[in-house]
């Protein structure tokens, strides 16, 4: 029964695998003429390279059914260099977020900027505002 | 069976004598790294300050794509500009979603993150963020590169001063590793790679890599370009880890309650579904 499970569980890792992994993919997939802005819910915060992720639940327009949108970022060290960290964001955060959506349609994009409605803290993220020595 | 003891002993010098011969003439002297002394160390507060985290420009990178073009051969130019026009209609093909490293030379032309130089006795070490933590040995102690190196990511690499400018050669790297001028346009390298870099400073926390890329299979001549890099001293600059097939996976447990990464749920487009869904 052990074996069985453990076979079992080698195949289910297999066929995961076998998906396209993107992890360290080109922004190129993103529509950076097209900004979506709309108020959701943090799912999950991933503070994990080569992207950190954040699934944010909303809905981008009135009356459409609101699903979970898949955000990615830079890495943790940048982000941290950007004043960010692992709990910048908890699931169950009300925000208001900002984003470069997908150029297929499908929900995802490239973060923005995002606002917790809570506190109204605003973390953003663009690593080309950082090109210079001596940043504090 | 006894032999006289004379006997004996001569004919172990004989065997002794044989075996001292065979072995002088079959083996070399090991290599050895001797210990560095006061003055090597020394010595190395005479180097130039290179301190501190170093971050990419990466307007400098764009900028020199159309600055510094590759010199690409015409099967090559052929392939690029496909790759270019994916990435322009948004669908890029991507050169490193397999996590394996940016490498050489791609590494220093076209990376997101920062790095760090080590300098010790006899070495320049570089170390960077992503692709499971990133790392160059400069070796600066005089030796020659092997005369068939084992092709590597990041290749053998020797320097020397010249002044206050490293000058590093660099051979021994794998065909399969990119020439990139960005994460979706680049065309392996094919083999033979050679890589001349000169990295000084350009000003007081601003540091220029002028690099010569030799790849005759891919180029028409030796390539010319540069990238600049600026200081950051503020601690939350210091260099994490970053290990990119991390995210691939999710934190969740085995079946015994166990930590345990489990791989991570994606869209046929590589983007993340939360966890367990």
């Amino acid at each position: 029964m052990m074996k069985l499970k453990f076979l079992k569980s080698v195949c289910v890792f297999g066929a995961v695998l076998a998906l396209p992994a993107y992890a360290h993919h080109s922004f190129a997939m993103f529509d950076f003429n097209n900004t979506v802005t709309f108020k959701g819910t943090v799912k999950e915060f991933r503070w994990t390279n080569p992207h950190v992720v954040l699934l944010v639940e909303g809905s981008p327009k009135p009356g459409v059914a609101a699903e979970v949108w898949s955000m990615e970022l830079t890495s943790p060290g940048n982000l941290t260099r950007g004043g960010w960290s692992r709990r910048s964001f908890k699931p169950g955060d009300h925000i208001q977020l900002e984003f470069n959506p997908l150029r297929d349609g499908k929900h995802g994009g490239a973060f923005r900027k995002a606002t917790l409605l809570d506190t109204g803290q605003v973390l953003s993220s663009n690593l080309r505002d950082a090109e210079k020595p001596g940043l504090k | 069976m006894r032999c006289p003891i004379r006997e004996c002993l001569i004919a172990i010098s004989f065997v002794l004598a044989v075996g001292g011969v065979a072995a002088a003439a079959g083996a070399q002297d090991p290599v050895i790294n001797p210990p560095p002394q006061a003055g090597d160390w020394a010595a190395l507060a005479k180097l130039p300050d290179w301190s501190g985290v170093w971050t990419p420009s990466m307007s400098d990178q764009d900028a020199r794509i159309k600055t510094d073009p590759i010199p690409w051969r015409s099967a090559a130019a052929a392939q690029i500009a496909k790759l270019i026009a994916a990435e322009e209609a948004g669908n890029p093909k991507g050169l490193f979603v397999d996590c394996l490293p940016e490498s050489m030379p791609s590494w220093m032309l076209i990376t997101h993150n920062a790095l760090e130089f080590l300098f010790t006795p006899g070495r320049v070490t570089i170390l960077g963020e992503s692709d499971g933590n990133r790392l160059r040995r400069i070796y600066t102690d005089g030796r020659p590169h092997p005369a068939d190196p084992d092709p590597t990511f990041h290749g053998h690499s020797i320097g020397h001063w010249e002044g206050q400018t490293l000058v590093v050669d660099t051979v021994g790297i794998l065909p399969e590793t990119y020439i990139a001028f960005s994460e979706a346009v680049g065309l392996p390298n094919n083999g033979d790679m050679h890589i001349v870099e000169r990295i000084h400073l350009a000003g007081p926390d601003t540091l220029r890599d002028d690099l010569e890329i030799t790849a005759p299979h891919v180029l028409t001549r030796t390539w010319k370009t540069s990238r600049i890099l600026f200081r950051q001293r503020a601690r939350k600059y210091d260099i994490v880890e970053g290990v990119c097939l991390q995210g691939s996976y999710s934190e969740g447990a085995d079946a015994d309650g166990n930590a345990a990464f489990v791989p991570a749920t994606q869209t046929e487009g590589g983007n993340i579904l939360p966890s367990g869904k």
